[in-house]
C-alpha cells in the first residue's frame, strides 16, 4: 500500500476542498493568458534594453518617413523615459553605428535604418494579421504588435505575411515595408488642410498617441473611406465619412491623412445596412464597410456581395441571428455583424416578384 | 546568363512592389466586381425566367418551419433524438450477435487450438486473451452503432438538413466565440469522437475549426453511452425508489449528455476568449436546396468513408492494448501482478478524488476504445479483489449478462454510489480514446494542440471529481 | 514554341508537375480536372465519368482531400482529378489554393467546370475567373432538370459562344448529357476545338495599366506564357505562390516544359 498517500484520506473534507479551490484559483493565474503569472514572466524576461533600443530607432525612422527633425527631447517623450535615460540611449545607439548626430538632430545611419524598417516590417505586419484574421479589438492591435515586434524573427514575420498575400499596407494604412527595405515614398496630406467642398479618401489613421486614435476610431473612422468636406471653420472641420457627418478640431484632423478623390459625386448620406433588412424586403447592395477587412470581407463577395447585387431577405433563424439572404439564386445565412457592414438601397417589392 | 534571370525575376517582383503602392489597398474590389459585373451581363443574355420557381418556393416553405421560432428547436430535438434512439435500440441485436460470435463462440475455439498445437500459455494468453480478445471486443461494440449512426447521419446531410441545424444553432455558438458548425461536429461526436473531429474540416476559419475539435471529446460518445447506462442503473436508480429507479437513472445518463454540451460551450468560450482569442469571424453559410439524398451510395460511401474508417484505426489501437491488459494482469512481481502493484499504490490517491485505483488503471490501460473499459474494470476488479469463480481468467477481460452481478462484482471491490456518480463524470471528463487522439494529430498537424486536447479534460474530469467527492463528504458524512 | 498547336494530339498538362502535385500518371493519356462551386453536383459528375463512388456532400467545403479515377475513351485514357469545390479562386483559402494550384501548376489537358443551371450568375463568377488561368475548357451545365422544374430557359448555344467554350446541358444524377460531355472533353483535349476563353477587362484604368505594364515585363521573361495578365494580377494581388514560381523561374516551365518532356 502507498502509504505516503494514505495521509490525502486523512484530510478533513473542509480543509481538502478549501485546498483543492485554492489550487484551481492558483493554476488559473498562472495559465491565464494576458495578466497570468507564466504570461508577465514571459514579458519580464525579455530584454527591455533591447525593447527600448528598437522603439527608438523606430521612432527615429517615423521621423525620418515625415521629414521632421528630431531632437533629444521628441525622443525621451516619444519613449516615456527621462532625458538622462535617452541620452544614454543614444550613445549606445551611436557606439552601435546605428545613428549619427549633427547640430542636436538624430539621424539615421544605413545600417540603423534597416534595421529600424525590420521592425516596423514585423510591427505592422502583426497590425494586418490581427485587423484581418483574428477580429481582435482595434484598439488592442498597436499595443499587441509593439510586444511583438521585438520577439518575432523577420523570418516568421515573412512567413505570416505570405499567408495573408503579403499585404503592402497595415489596417492604419501606412505602407509595409518589403523584406528587402523597400518603401514608397510618403503619399497625401492631413485632413485638416482640405478646403470646403473637397472630396477625399482617408488613406492613413495615425494610430499613436493611443487617446487621440481612440476618439477617431470612436467616430467609426477607416482607411478607405470618403470623406466630403462640408464646413470649414477656425479651427475645426465639418465633414461627411461616408455619408456620417463628423465635426473634429484642427489636432484631430492633422492624424488624418487623405489623397484627393477621383470620381464620383459624394456620398452625404449614410445608406442602411443588410442588417436592417426584413424578411420579405428586397434590396440593392452598394459596397461593403471598409471596416469589413481581410477573409471577411472576400468571404462576403465570393457570396456575390458587391455593388449592383439584388439581396433579399427571406427568414431568420429560430435563434433570431443569422438571418437567410435570397442573392443570386442562393439562400445564405448571414450574421447580424457581418450584414451591419454592408450598406444597402432598399428596393420596393412589388406583389408581383413577391410571387415570382 | 543563369544569374541575369535571376535578377530580371527579382526586378518584376519589386516593380510588381512599387505598383501596389501605387494602387492602394481596395483593387481586389475592382477586380471581383468587374467580374460578378461580366457574369451578370452574360446571364442577362443566356438565362430566361419563364414561369414560377417552383423547386425554390417548395424549398422557401420548408425553410420557413424548419428555421421558425416555435417549431426549429423542437423539430432538430426530435429529429436528432430519433436518430439516437434508432441507433441506441439497432445495434443492440447486431452488437450481441457478433459478440456471441467473436467472443463466446471464437474465442474459445482460438484458445483450445493455441493449446492443441502446443503453444505456450503466455503466448496464447497474449495473442488471445489479450490482442484477438480486445480487438473482438472492439468491434463487436463499436461496429454495429456506427453503421447506424452513420449512414442516418449522412442522410440528414445530403437531404440538406444539417446546414439548417448550424443555422438555427448559430447564435448559441457565436456567443461562446465558436461557429454554429460545430453544433454538427458535436452531434457527429455523439456518434464518434474520431468522426466528429474529422467533420469538423467543413468549419473553414482555422481559430474555429481548432475549438470545435479541442472541445469535441465533451460530446458523449457511442463507447461512453453502455457505461453511463449501466452505472447509473446500478447505483443511481438503485440508490432510487423502484417505481421511480428507470426514471431517475435515464435522467441521470441525459443529465451528463447534457453536462458534455455546456462543458463544450463553456471550454469554447474560454479558449476564444484566452489563447485562441478574437471574436467569432466570418460566418456565411450556405443553405443548399433540399435534394432526395442516393439512399444507396450514401449507405455505401457512409460505411466505407466513415465506418471502416474509424473501425481500423480503433482495430490499430485495440491490438497492443490488449496486450498490455493481458501482460499488466499476469506479469508478476514477488507475489503481485503488476496491476496489483499499480492498484494498490494508486488506491487512495484514487480515493481522494473518489474513483478508486481499479478505474485509474482502466482509462489508462483501455486508451483505445471507451468500449472496453467496463470490461477492463470487472477484469481488474475481480483481479484485485481475488475474487474466485467469477470472470474467464487472469488478465482476460469479460462482460456479465446479468446487471445483479455486475453491481455484486463492483460492490465488493467496494464501489458506492458516489463512486458511481464520480465515474459517470469521469467517463465524460476524461482524455479521448487513443483513435481520436491520433485523428486530432492528423487534423490539426501540431503537437501541442493534440496535447491540450487530451489533457484538458482530463484535469476538469478531475477537478470536477475531487469537488463533488468533497463536498459529499461534508453533506452526507 | 510555335509546333505546340500543330501537334493536335499531344496532351498539354505538365506531367513533372503533376507528378509533384502528387498525381499517379502511369498509362495516362490526358488529365482532366473537375471544378466547381459547392453543391453544383461536381461530385456526381465525377462517380458518372469514373464509375467510382466518391460521397456527394451537401456541403460547401466538403471534397478537402483531391479525389482521382479515371476512364477510356476512343482508345484514349483520362485521367480525372475532383478539385474542391470553391465560390472562387482569388481568396486564400486552402480549398482555393488547391483548386487553383492544380490548373495553374498541373495544366490540365481540360478543365471542365461544373455549373449549376438554376444560378448561373453565381456560377459564371468562378467560370470566368477559371478562364483567366486556362484556356481549355469545358461547361458542363449541371442540374438542368431543375432548371427546367423551375422554368428557367438557358441558351447553351449563345453562353458557348460568350465564353468561348463548349457548353454541355446536364443532369449528372440522370445520367443526361454525359456522352455529350464526355465527347466535348475528347475535343478540347485534341485540339480539335480550340477555346477563345472569355478574358474579363478590370473597370479600374489605373489597374489595367499596372497590369499590363507588369505584363510586358513578364512577356519579356516568361514568353509563351497563356495567361500573362492573370499571373500579373495575382503578382499584383501579392499571391505567395506566384511569386515564388516566378523568384525561381517555375513559371518558366509553365510554358515552355511541355515540350521538353513530351519531345
Amino acid at each position: 500500500m502507498n502509504t505516503g498517500a494514505l495521509i490525502l484520506l486523512a484530510i478533513a473534507p473542509g480543509t481538502a476542498l478549501l485546498t483543492g479551490f485554492l489550487t484551481v484559483v492558483l493554476l488559473v493565474w498562472a495559465f491565464w493568458p494576458k495578466n497570468g503569472l507564466i504570461a508577465v514572466l514571459n514579458r519580464a524576461r525579455m530584454n527591455s534594453q533591447r525593447v527600448l533600443l528598437e522603439d527608438a530607432l523606430k521612432f527615429l525612422y517615423d521621423c525620418e518617413y515625415k521629414r521632421e527633425a528630431c531632437g533629444l527631447h521628441s525622443i525621451a517623450g516619444n519613449l516615456h523615459v527621462s532625458s538622462d535615460t535617452a541620452t544614454k540611449l543614444l550613445d549606445r545607439l551611436r557606439t552601435m553605428g546605428l545613428i549619427s548626430l549633427d547640430e542636436q538632430n538624430f539621424h539615421l545611419t544605413d545600417t540603423g535604418r534597416s534595421y529600424a524598417l525590420r521592425i516596423i516590417r514585423v510591427h505592422r505586419i502583426w497590425e494586418r494579421y490581427l485587423a484581418d484574421e483574428t477580429g481582435i479589438g482595434q484598439m488592442e492591435w498597436h499595443g499587441e504588435a509593439d510586444r511583438r515586434e521585438h520577439m518575432m524573427s523577420p523570418e516568421a514575420a515573412d512567413a505570416l505575411a505570405a499567408q495573408m498575400g503579403n499585404p503592402v499596407f497595415d489596417p492604419h494604412g501606412d505602407p509595409i515595408p518589403t523584406a528587402e527595405g523597400q518603401m514608397p515614398d510618403h503619399k497625401g496630406q492631413p485632413l485638416s488642410t482640405l478646403q470646403e467642398g473637397s472630396i477625399a479618401r482617408i488613406i492613413h489613421i495615425e494610430d499613436e498617441p493611443h487617446t487621440i486614435y481612440e476618439q477617431l476610431a470612436a467616430l467609426g473612422l477607416y482607411p478607405g473611406m470618403q470623406v466630403y468636406v462640408l464646413d470649414v471653420t477656425d479651427g475645426t472641420i465639418t465633414f461627411a465619412a461616408d455619408g456620417e457627418e463628423c465635426v473634429l478640431t484642427a489636432m484631430f484632423a492633422s492624424a488624418i491623412t487623405v489623397e484627393p478623390f477621383e470620381g464620383n459625386a459624394p456620398v452625404t448620406a449614410r445608406h442602411p445596412t443588410l442588417a436592417s433588412l426584413e424578411p420579405g424586403e428586397e434590396a440593392e447592395v452598394v459596397g461593403i464597410s471598409p471596416n469589413c477587412r481581410g477573409q471577411q470581407r472576400r468571404r462576403l463577395m465570393d457570396m456575390g456581395i458587391v455593388p449592383g447585387t439584388r439581396v433579399k431577405a427571406e427568414f431568420r433563424s429560430a435563434s433570431g441571428d443569422p438571418v437567410g439572404y435570397r442573392i443570386l439564386g442562393t439562400t445564405i445565412g448571414i450574421r447580424r455583424k457581418q450584414a451591419e457592414q454592408v450598406f444597402i438601397k432598399k428596393l420596393e417589392t412589388t406583389a408581383h416578384e413577391q410571387s415570382a | 546568363m543563369e544569374k541575369k534571370t535571376q535578377n530580371n525575376h527579382e526586378d518584376i517582383l519589386s516593380l510588381a512592389n512599387k505598383l501596389r503602392w501605387d494602387q492602394g489597398g481596395a483593387f481586389h474590389d475592382t477586380v471581383i466586381e468587374s467580374i460578378y459585373a461580366e457574369a451578370a451581363r452574360i446571364a442577362r443574355k443566356t438565362v430566361q425566367q419563364t414561369g414560377t420557381p417552383n423547386a425554390y418556393n417548395l424549398d422557401l416553405r420548408i425553410d420557413r418551419i424548419l428555421t421558425s421560432r416555435w417549431l426549429g428547436f423542437p423539430i432538430m430535438f426530435l429529429m436528432l433524438a430519433l436518430v439516437f434512439w434508432i441507433t441506441v435500440s439497432g445495434a443492440n441485436y447486431p452488437s450481441g450477435l457478433l459478440a456471441g460470435l467473436l467472443i463466446d463462440t471464437l474465442h474459445p475455439i482460438l484458445k483450445n487450438g493455441a493449446t492443441s498445437i502446443g503453444m505456450p500459455w503466455w503466448l496464447s494468453g497474449v495473442l488471445v486473451d489479450g490482442a484477438y480478445l480486445s480487438m473482438a471486443w472492439v468491434i463487436a461494440v463499436m461496429l454495429p452503432p456506427m453503421a447506424i449512426f452513420f449512414p442516418l447521419f449522412t442522410l440528414l446531410e445530403d437531404l440538406g438538413y444539417l446546414p439548417r441545424v448550424a443555422f438555427n444553432m448559430d447564435n448559441l455558438f457565436r456567443k461562446a466565440g465558436a461557429h454554429g458548425k460545430q453544433a454538427l461536429t458535436m452531434s457527429m461526436g455523439f456518434g464518434c469522437n474520431a468522426a466528429g473531429v474529422i467533420a469538423a474540416r467543413v468549419i473553414d476559419s482555422p481559430r474555429e475549426r481548432l475549438i470545435a475539435i479541442i472541445t469535441n471529446n465533451f460530446s458523449l460518445c457511442n463507447g461512453r453511452w453502455p457505461t453511463q447506462i449501466l452505472i447509473a442503473t446500478i447505483f443511481i436508480g438503485g440508490a432510487a425508489p423502484a417505481y421511480l429507479a428507470g426514471v431517475v437513472s435515464a435522467g441521470a445518463v441525459v443529465g451528463i449528455a447534457v453536462l458534455g454540451i455546456f462543458l463544450s460551450l463553456v471550454v469554447s468560450w474560454g479558449l476564444s476568449k484566452s489563447v485562441l482569442r478574437g471574436e467569432a469571424s466570418a460566418f456565411s453559410l450556405e443553405l443548399p436546396p433540399y435534394r432526395p439524398p442516393q439512399i444507396l451510395q450514401t449507405l455505401y460511401t457512409s460505411l466505407i468513408d466513415r465506418t471502416i474508417f474509424v473501425l481500423w484505426r480503433a482495430i490499430v489501437f485495440a491490438l497492443p492494448a490488449g496486450i498490455v491488459i493481458w501482460l499488466v494482469a499476469n506479469v508478476r512481481i514477488g507475489d503481485l501482478s503488476l496491476a496489483e502493484h499499480f492498484i494498490h499504490w494508486v488506491d487512495p490517491v484514487a480515493m481522494f478524488f473518489g474513483l478508486n485505483g481499479v478505474i485509474f488503471l482502466a482509462y489508462i490501460i483501455a486508451i483505445p476504445a471507451n468500449e472496453i473499459v467496463i470490461p477492463t474494470v470487472l477484469m481488474l476488479t475481480v483481479l484485485s479483489t481475488g475474487m474466485a469463480g467469477v470472470g474467464s481468467g487472469t488478465g482476460v477481460m469479460f462482460e456479465l449478462d446479468s446487471i445483479a452481478g455486475t453491481e455484486n462484482i463492483l460492490r465488493s471491490g467496494g464501489w458506492t454510489l458516489l463512486t458511481g456518480v464520480n465515474l459517470m463524470l469521469f467517463s465524460l471528463l476524461h482524455n479521448p480514446c487513443s483513435t481520436t487522439i491520433y485523428t486530432i494529430y492528423k487534423e490539426t498537424n501540431s503537437l501541442k494542440w493534440t496535447l491540450v486536447s487530451t489533457i484538458l479534460p482530463i484535469v476538469m474530469g478531475l477537478i470536477i471529481c475531487f469537488f463533488t467527492t468533497q463536498l459529499w463528504r461534508i453533506v452526507v458524512g | 514554341m510555335s509546333n505546340q498547336h500543330n501537334c493536335e494530339n499531344c496532351p498539354v498538362h505538365h506531367r513533372e508537375n503533376l507528378i509533384r502535385l502528387g498525381i499517379a500518371m502511369d498509362r495516362v493519356d490526358y488529365v482532366v480536372a473537375l471544378a466547381g462551386n459547392p453543391n453544383t453536383g461536381k461530385s456526381t459528375v465525377f462517380n458518372n465519368l469514373t464509375g467510382l463512388r466518391q460521397h456527394t456532400g451537401n456541403w460547401p467545403g466538403k471534397t478537402v482531400a483531391r479525389a482521382e479515377g479515371g476512364y477510356s475513351w476512343g482508345e484514349k485514357r483520362y485521367k480525372v482529378v475532383d478539385l474542391p469545390g470553391t465560390y472562387s479562386l482569388l481568396s486564400t483559402s486552402t480549398d482555393e489554393e488547391v483548386a487553383r494550384d492544380f490548373i495553374l501548376f498541373g495544366r490540365p489537358d481540360v478543365t471542365v467546370i461544373v455549373a449549376d443551371a438554376t444560378r448561373l450568375e453565381r456560377n459564371l463568377n468562378l467560370a470566368l475567373q477559371i478562364l483567366e488561368i486556362t484556356d481549355r475548357a469545358v461547361l458542363c451545365l449541371n442540374l438542368m432538370d431543375e432548371a427546367r422544374r423551375n422554368n428557367l430557359e438557358i441558351d447553351a448555344r449563345n453562353l458557348s459562344k460568350e465564353l468561348g467554350i463548349p457548353v454541355i446541358p446536364a443532369a449528372a444524377r440522370q445520367r443526361e448529357g454525359m456522352p455529350e460531355l464526355i465527347a466535348a472533353i475528347e475535343e478540347v483535349a485534341s485540339g480539335a476545338y480550340v477555346c477563345k476563353p472569355r478574358r474579363v477587362k478590370s473597370q479600374s484604368a489605373k489597374l489595367n495599366h499596372a497590369i499590363s505594364t507588369l505584363a510586358g515585363k513578364l512577356a519579356a521573361d516568361f514568353p509563351g506564357l497563356p495567361n500573362l495578365n492573370w499571373v500579373a494580377l495575382r503578382l499584383l494581388e501579392g499571391d505567395q505562390s506566384i511569386i515564388e514560381a516566378v523568384r525561381s523561374g517555375d513559371l518558366g516551365r509553365l510554358s515552355s516544359g511541355v515540350l521538353s518532356t513530351s519531345a
